[in-house]
């Protein structure tokens, strides 16, 4: 099969659920992971008689995610239902937004592993709230249905058909999740399904503006699925067409065990939404003040940062990507070289040590970002050395402590003072007659088994930049 | 009132529900009633403003008392696991809830002859139906074993069954009162109304029942209606009589009855004028496009999963929905389901559903011309006959619509209206209508305060 | 007829109720009736260009966002028709069978 010849479109529709503690139409938890069935109330079980009332904080972090995305926010937007049967869909239809959403026509630009920086088009941002979830495998005859998802805010972001390539429909991904995360509109995290990712695939020949029949793509779970499933798709589309057939408009499940997908439904047999204005729910009026405040509130976001890194900081773009990938990061690694560190090193410790560290305990940054700074003063003035300066490290992290006493503590001060050296010396030249002779024989290169004898000797205490003049001045003579 | 007599009045008050029980009004069992209401007795407020007074619930209503049917038996036995906040204030001011009254099935009807559970007879002549949806309630009041029920509306499911059964009838302004609690049909025509056997009984419940709440956001934020005194007159009232409401095939006992009435308000001092609402023959039409369309959406929640009577021996979850629905909902139900899934169908909508809500716009701006020209109220008959015999027009569904074509409008448009008795005709009663201005409640009780007490309403006319 | 058979068929499926094939054709008279009296709709103009009629208030109110959850009397197996180690039961799905938007 000759990918070359076909170009792929990718449009993507991702469902991001909002960091409320609420849920979007009533006041039960959002917490995940309780007992089934336990966060739940006559609105988001669906009982007869209930009614929504939305929640301020997920219009706000929605609001903020559209800005962020570079949208048009209309002051006003009008909520819709979606109507269908599922068990997890208490009413019997999704509260979401239709033909006047939240917000429109927004772009983000991120970098494409095949062609540089790619504006994808945002064609909408709208609210809705979640489903609960089916679960097929808990009990032999019965599939288990468990509400305390229900309800929970989401917003969905889609794409226009702007991406050409799996390993770019997954760039722009991770740059949404990261920008998402930025504005603290959500944890971005698919396996705890708080990122959902829907794509819609077609091919046309290499060259052509026409778009072809797309096909949806569902039951994406990971991140690492995402290349696959898109791959997957591309493939089974180039090679129904390559056989002389012609693309069918459906709906494609992914399943990633055996990395296939497979048909749900075509579209003769597509839903009928039905959709029209939520009557328990007057229309969302935003006042433009309100748009603007919220516009105001953004931190910095992902991409002027990193840019910012690289210029105030010296850093390389690698580097300064790496320490803006995560907002929590890049803020401590300005608390850290605001208290005092050099910035060069200051990234090297964090992209180090600190990241190191956090990888094994939970992405906690366990280092106060002033300790760091200490730590790093500490190996800059000589006083401990590289590898002393990461057992501090891993002590601070554990149990906390001014850098210099724990250094003390640890005994990784580092003696420069010329009279302890001097004993050390004594005793490594007295040690070892045979070298010395070498040495002042001409063998220059031996000095570094000297230097290493006395750092043996010293037990790693002596400063190794100091032991070579004293040694020098002992063996000239 | 003191405790022994609210007591009392919870005794009375089981005897005269046991009384009425061949009217098949009251769902609950008259021994089930009984005991609540004495055990409510002891508990009830005794500061409260309707403090004794029994209150009969449209079986729409969820309370935690007594099970909340809807008239139906995909319902029967559904025990609700929170109250309606009609149902909180109405405690909170010592009412004592006296039980659910029947109704059509999910509130869809004007007869009270499609509910799951038996139709309800007529106060008067049990050949004949309450009117409905809210047949129950207006039968209850009618035989005076209650002073006073909750009913609902959302084409005149209020208005229209107390015109039958001679009783007053409110509908207040869409937004009065709360809905948190009453299980939607037509979720932006639905209201909470009150049937009395009095101005001054309705008027109070409705006064208890209205004001903010913020569990419903299409519940304005106001304070409860305030009780308006009792006007010795009606000078500076200006009340218009549309043409529309009294084309020429009028019944004549129900024309002559609004003459009276419409001569009465003269005598009181209120200037008449004519006046048009030129869109109403198309209310009827636009509301059966909204409601069902609604009705269909509201519904969906009825699939036996979480609550309700699950069809046995499903083993697939389609059948699980269809088995449970098709035995569950009663014919009118499902005709109506499948109209309103029909008018918001792809390839359908903009036809029906954006045409019917491009009407409503038009039924709104024809009240909007008469009150802007210095109309305070509008006076009308609330039906175009008295009380129908049963099973007269449940053959063509068609038929049994018309029944609402004065009250639909003010449904459609959110306004208030109240119907309250006005003479009787061959025996059986006539309701005329008031039809207010938007959350100007106070005008149309103080008219209908003034008409109750110049004319006798039970009077053959 | 206004209303197909199949029309009705489909609708009924769409809104999960069960019609019997006896019944279908009194069904679709009476769908027929019903639509064809509403359809006289389509003969009035007018109301296109007036803003849409919504009654009740006119913006929404938010909700701020703290957990406070509405009581429940009693417990879900009170009423729920089904109800296992805290799960609703239905019969069972496939893993990729159904209506649902969402497959676990």
């Amino acid at each position: 099969m000759s990918t070359a010849a076909w170009e792929t479109v990718i449009g993507l529709e991702t469902h991001v659920q909002l960091g409320t503690v609420s849920k979007m139409f009533c006041g039960c938890s959002t917490t995940f992971g309780a007992p089934p069935n336990t966060n739940v109330c006559p609105v988001c079980l669906g009982l007869p008689g209930a009614l929504p009332v939305p929640n301020e904080r997920a219009i706000q972090l929605a609001v903020r995610a559209a800005v962020a995305l570079n949208c048009t926010v209309h002051p006003r937007s009008v909520f819709a239902r979606k109507n269908y049967f599922y068990p997890d869909l208490p009413k019997g239809y999704q509260i979401s937004q239709y033909d006047q959403p939240l917000a429109t026509a927004g772009y983000l630009s991120f970098l494409s592993p095949d062609r540089g920086v790619v504006r994808a088009g945002i064609v909408r941002v709208h609210v809705e709230e979640d489903a609960g979830k089916s679960l097929h495998d808990r009990f032999a005859r019965a599939t288990a249905v468990d509400l305390n998802r229900a309800g929970v805010p989401l917003i969905e972001i889609v794409t226009e058909p702007d991406f050409r390539s799996p390993p770019e429909a997954r760039a722009y991904l991770l740059t949404l999740k990261q920008v998402l995360q930025y504005v603290g509109a959500s944890e971005c995290d698919m396996e705890k399904g708080s990122l959902r990712v829907d794509a819609n695939v077609s091919i046309r020949k290499a060259g052509s503006s026409v778009l072809g029949v797309k096909c949806e793509v569902k039951n994406i779970n990971a991140f690492s699925y995402v290349e696959k499933a898109l791959t997957v798709e591309r493939d089974r589309q180039i090679a129904e067409v390559e056989k002389g057939r012609t693309i069918v408009q459906s709906t494609m499940l992914y399943d990633s065990k055996s990395n296939t997908v497979r048909l749900q439904r075509s579209k003769e047999e597509s839903k009928d939404y039905r959709y029209f204005p939520e009557p328990d729910l007057p229309p969302l009026v935003l006042p433009p003040e309100w748009i603007g405040e919220q516009q105001g509130v953004l931190p910095e976001l992902p991409a002027t940062k990193r840019e910012r890194f690289v210029s105030q900081y010296g850093l390389s773009q690698q580097d300064a990507g790496v320490l803006t990938a995560e907002r929590a990061v890049a803020d401590y690694y300005e608390s850290v070289v605001h208290a005092g560190a050099e910035p060069k090193a200051a990234a090297n410790w964090v992209m180090g040590e600190v990241l190191g560290d956090a990888k094994d305990h939970q992405e906690q940054l366990r280092v106060p970002a002033a300790s760091l700074a200490g730590i790093i003063a500490l190996v800059k003035g000589g006083t401990v050395s590289h590898q002393g300066a990461k057992k501090v490290f891993a002590d601070v992290a554990e149990r906390g402590g001014d850098p210099r006493t724990v250094a003390e503590a640890l005994g990784v001060i580092q003696v420069a003072d010329t009279g302890v050296l001097a004993q050390w010396v004594d005793e490594v030249v007295a040690a070892h007659p045979a070298e010395v002779a070498r040495f002042k024989g001409g063998e220059a290169k031996l000095m570094a088994f000297f230097v290493g004898q006395v750092m043996k000797t010293s037990k790693g205490k002596a400063d190794p930049k100091a032991a070579p003049k004293l040694l020098e001045e002992r063996l000239a003579k | 009132m003191t405790e022994v007599e609210a007591l009392a009045s919870a005794k009375a008050t089981a005897t005269r529900l046991g009384k009425a029980k061949r009217l098949n009004a009251l769902l609950t069992p008259t021994t089930v009633v009984r005991k609540s209401l004495l055990a409510q007795a002891k508990l009830a407020h005794p500061s409260g403003v309707l403090y004794g007074m029994p209150v009969a619930l449209k079986d729409n209503i969820c309370t935690l008392e007594f099970p909340t049917t809807c008239g139906s038996k995909l319902l029967e036995g559904y025990q609700s696991p929170y109250e309606a906040t009609v149902v909180t204030k109405l405690k909170a001011a010592g009412a004592l809830i006296a039980g659910k009254a029947n109704l059509d099935e999910f509130a869809m009807g004007s007869s009270t002859e499609h509910s799951g559970f038996g139709r309800v007879l007529h106060p008067i002549d049990r050949t004949r139906v309450p009117g409905g949806s809210s047949g129950g309630s207006a039968a209850l009041v009618g035989a005076g074993a209650v002073p006073a029920a909750l009913g609902s509306e959302t084409g005149g499911s209020v208005r229209q069954p107390a015109a039958f059964c001679g009783v007053v009838g409110i509908k207040p302004t869409y937004g009065r009162v709360s809905r948190y609690g009453l299980v939607a049909f037509g979720s932006s025509l639905d209201q909470i109304g009150v049937l009395g056997r009095s101005v001054h009984d309705a008027a109070r419940v409705l006064s208890v029942i209205s004001g903010r709440d913020a569990r419903d956001n299409t519940c304005e934020n106001r304070d409860p209606l305030r009780l308006p005194t009792v006007p010795e007159r009606l000078e500076g009232f200006v009340i218009g009589i549309p043409k529309e409401y009294f084309p020429v095939d009028l019944n004549p006992g129900v024309r002559r009855a609004c003459d009276r009435a419409i001569r009465a308000l003269k005598d009181l001092g209120a200037s008449v004028r004519d006046v048009s609402l030129p869109h109403t023959p198309y209310a009827i039409p636009t509301y059966y496009v909204i409601a069902p369309a609604e009705a269909s959406s509201n519904l969906a929640r009825f699939d036996g999963v979480r609550y309700g009577n699950r069809a046995e021996g499903a083993t697939t979850l389609a059948d699980l929905y269809q088995q449970t629905r098709g035995a569950g909902f009663g014919p009118e139900v499902q005709r109506r389901i499948l109209v309103g899934t029909y008018v918001l169908s792809s390839g359908y909508y903009d036809a029906y559903y954006k045409k019917a809500q491009q009407m409503r716009a038009l039924l709104a701006q024809d009240f909007r011309n008469v009150f802007d020209r210095g109309v305070d109220l509008i006076f009308t008959p609330t039906t175009p006959t008295t009380a129908f015999k049963a099973g007269e027009r449940t053959k063509d569904p068609v038929a049994m619509y018309l029944a609402d074509c004065f009250t639909a409008p003010a449904n459609l448009t959110g306004v208030p209206a109240m119907s309250l008795p006005i003479g009787r005709v061959k025996g059986l009663p006539v309701g005329g209508q008031f039809i207010g201005q938007p959350y100007l409640e106070d005008d149309m009780i103080e008219a209908a305060y003034a008409l109750e007490r110049a004319i006798p309403g039970a009077e053959e006319v | 007829m206004s209303v197909t058979p199949e029309e009705v068929r489909q609708i009924a499926r769409l809104a999960e109720l069960s019609v019997d094939e006896e019944h279908l054709d009194d069904l679709v008279a009476q769908m027929s009736r019903i639509v064809d009296y509403i359809a006289q709709l389509s003969q009035v103009s007018g109301g296109e260009n007036l803003k849409p009629f919504i009654p009740g208030p006119d913006a929404v109110r938010l909700r701020a966002d703290v957990v406070a959850p509405q009581p429940l009397e009693g417990k879900l197996s009170d009423f729920a028709p089904a109800f296992r180690e805290g799960f609703f039961l239905v019969p069972k799905l496939g893993a990729f069978e159904g209506a649902g938007e969402e497959e676990e």
